[in-house]
């Protein structure tokens, strides 16, 4: 199977502190993996240098065979990257529709459009992604105005709407219920089965982490320790006294 | 200064945009049958004056930057269309029709250029920043035209835009002028309401989310910077002739004032909003005139009332009695 995302010696500072230290990382096409690691592991930092929010200092970030390094996070999104943030991001006075459809749009490259009018462009898409994530009731509520679990199914449809291809959620299930969590972390395994895209999560709660990642990465002082299957990291002495110890897992 | 408190939209949602459109345009429409020219007059002043807000709303309502320097297009708007009236204007003083409707056309490419070169710069800040640039800018602009009296006349400003004879009348500028500001209000309807209206929307609500969805963020601000730039330009052009002259004033941090005042009494919510503070401001400045020298005062407090107890103006305040209503109907059902 190819790689889709291959990650060369990715090294990160800010002032003194180096958050990301030469981290060597690649992801197979339909791989559905976590990064897993204690509070200021470098895994949110990992990303967001992934994706273009941070610079990366040196290393080569390489999706779908072309270098990413450093390119701007439209221009990243554009290649075919989400994601889904840790605190729900979303756009708190428009409607949940209105949110689906402005990312629809997006992919779509109709962002530019100023003479169309936006209720007609999109529309059977910003219905299909919104009836993948139980959101089609909910349609035309402000999005500031939801529950905590809504905004974060709201956070994953507008990265869904994307139509991306590989997906990058930092810790989705945060500020769930136990059954929104659930059902969240079912429809994210649906679509890496069914529609086979790439996941790649972070996520506290080990229970979800062991039931619903193929290939986990621990991180610790923003260096990759441990790498491998679920059985493989958990039976690891390192990552049990770094990290799962405290978990009990 | 925050992002607005009403969400663009609402007028739409609630059915209720068109009714509110129409009304106000056979209010505009009726206005020449008021006794005398004072009130039409009055309400030239009204539209052109709301067109000039409307532009401005585009970058605070929709895009969530406040500009402190947007009057530096109104300015260079009513400048070009003035210089090129003044050239185009036979030995005789009078203009023919031709020339005096493409003197018009001359505001809004002009103060467009003028937005793209200040843009270019103002849209890689945002919030204070971008407020504080926009400022610096529409002064700079202020005093190359004061100060450059050789090809401006400095503050002399330009005089005797008299428009050709049928437009002297003062209810026929006002039916030109409404005509033009309904044509403008209709394609800044058409372009709040597209993808990119609704691109901007996301931008003031959450600019990091946008851009991780593909959105050059830069690129689109300054697109709406120009559009902005050039519908106030139009405004601009329409000033003119309306006051028969323009000077550096219109340029000035006061005049952008004017649209942050009328974006604030209407509501920055929707596109309606400034034309209707546009309404109210100017009515209560000519009527308040009539009184007391006292206008800056009155206007501050009502400013100071309006952003203390109504962060959404007018129109927000007859949201939340809406949005009441349904909830008491609701409960009663």
């Amino acid at each position: 199977m190819a790689a889709i995302l291959e990650v060369t010696n990715l090294h990160k500072h800010f002032g003194g502190i180096h958050v990301t230290r030469h981290v060597n990382f690649s992801m197979h096409e339909g791989e559905q993996s976590a990064i897993i690691g204690p509070n200021g592991a470098g895994k949110s930092t990992f990303m967001n240098l992934l994706t273009g929010y941070h610079r990366c200092d040196a290393g080569k970030v390489v999706f779908e065979g072309r270098d990413i390094t450093n390119r701007s996070p439209h221009e990243i999104a554009r290649r075919g990257i989400s994601r889904a943030f840790q605190v729900s991001s979303i756009f708190v006075k428009m409607s949940v529709a209105e949110n689906v459809r402005s990312a629809v749009h997006a992919q779509m490259r109709r962002s530019f459009s100023i003479l169309g009018a936006a209720s007609r462009i999109g529309v059977e898409e910003t219905g299909r992604v919104l009836a993948l994530c139980g959101l089609e009731s909910k349609r035309d509520l402000i999005a500031g105005e939801l529950a905590q679990g809504d905004k974060k199914r709201l956070e994953l449809a507008i990265a869904l709407a994307g139509k991306p291809r590989l997906l990058f959620l930092d810790e989705p299930t945060a500020g769930m219920s136990i059954e929104e969590a659930r059902s969240t972390m079912e429809l994210v395994d649906r679509l890496n089965r069914e529609l086979g895209l790439t996941v790649l999560f972070t996520e506290h709660d080990m229970g979800i982490v062991f039931n619903h990642a193929r290939r986990l990465t621990l991180m610790h002082r923003g260096e990759i320790v441990v790498q491998g299957t679920p059985e493989e990291v958990r039976a690891n002495e390192i990552a049990q006294k770094v990290y799962l110890g405290e978990h009990h897992v | 200064m925050s992002a607005p408190e009403v969400q663009p939209g609402w007028l739409a949602r609630h059915g209720l945009a068109r009714p509110v459109a129409m009304a106000m345009l056979v209010l505009f429409l009726l206005v020449p049958l008021l006794p005398g020219e004072y009130w039409t007059q009055v309400s030239t002043e009204v539209l052109i004056l709301g067109l000039f807000a409307m532009s401005f709303n585009l970058l605070y309502g929709y895009m969530g930057q406040i500009s402190f320097g947007h009057a530096a297009f109104f300015g260079v708007g009513a400048y070009a269309s003035a210089m090129l009236f003044v050239r185009l204007k036979t030995a005789g003083g009078s203009i023919g029709m031709l020339d005096f409707f493409l003197s018009l056309l001359a505001g809004p490419p002009v103060a467009a250029f003028a937005a793209l070169v200040v843009g270019f710069f103002c849209v890689r800040l945002t919030g204070i920043y971008f407020a504080m640039l926009s400022l610096a800018f529409g002064e700079l602009l202020f005093y190359i035209v004061f100060s450059w009296y050789s090809f401006t006349k400095g503050d002399d400003g330009i005089q005797g835009l008299l428009p050709p004879l049928f437009f002297q009348d003062a209810v026929n500028y006002y039916y030109l002028t409404l005509a033009i500001v309904t044509l403008a209000f209709l394609v800044l309807w058409r372009i709040t309401e597209s993808p990119f209206g609704y691109i901007m929307r996301t931008l003031r609500d959450n600019q990091r989310r946008a851009a991780f969805l593909g959105i050059n963020v830069r690129l689109h601000m300054l697109i709406n910077f120009v559009i902005a730039g050039s519908f106030a330009g139009l405004a601009g052009a329409l000033w003119g002739p309306f006051s028969r002259s323009v000077n550096p004033g219109l340029l000035g941090w006061q005049e952008s004032g004017v649209a942050v005042f009328m974006t604030l009494i209407g509501g920055a919510g929707s596109l309606i909003g400034p034309l209707l503070g546009s309404v109210i401001y100017t009515l209560l400045q000519a009527v308040v005139k009539m009184y007391t020298v006292y206008w800056p005062l009155t206007i501050g407090t009502i400013i100071l009332l309006i952003v203390l107890f109504l962060p959404g103006g007018v129109l927000g305040l007859i949201e939340k009695r809406l949005k009441a209503r349904r909830s008491a109907g609701d409960g009663e059902t």
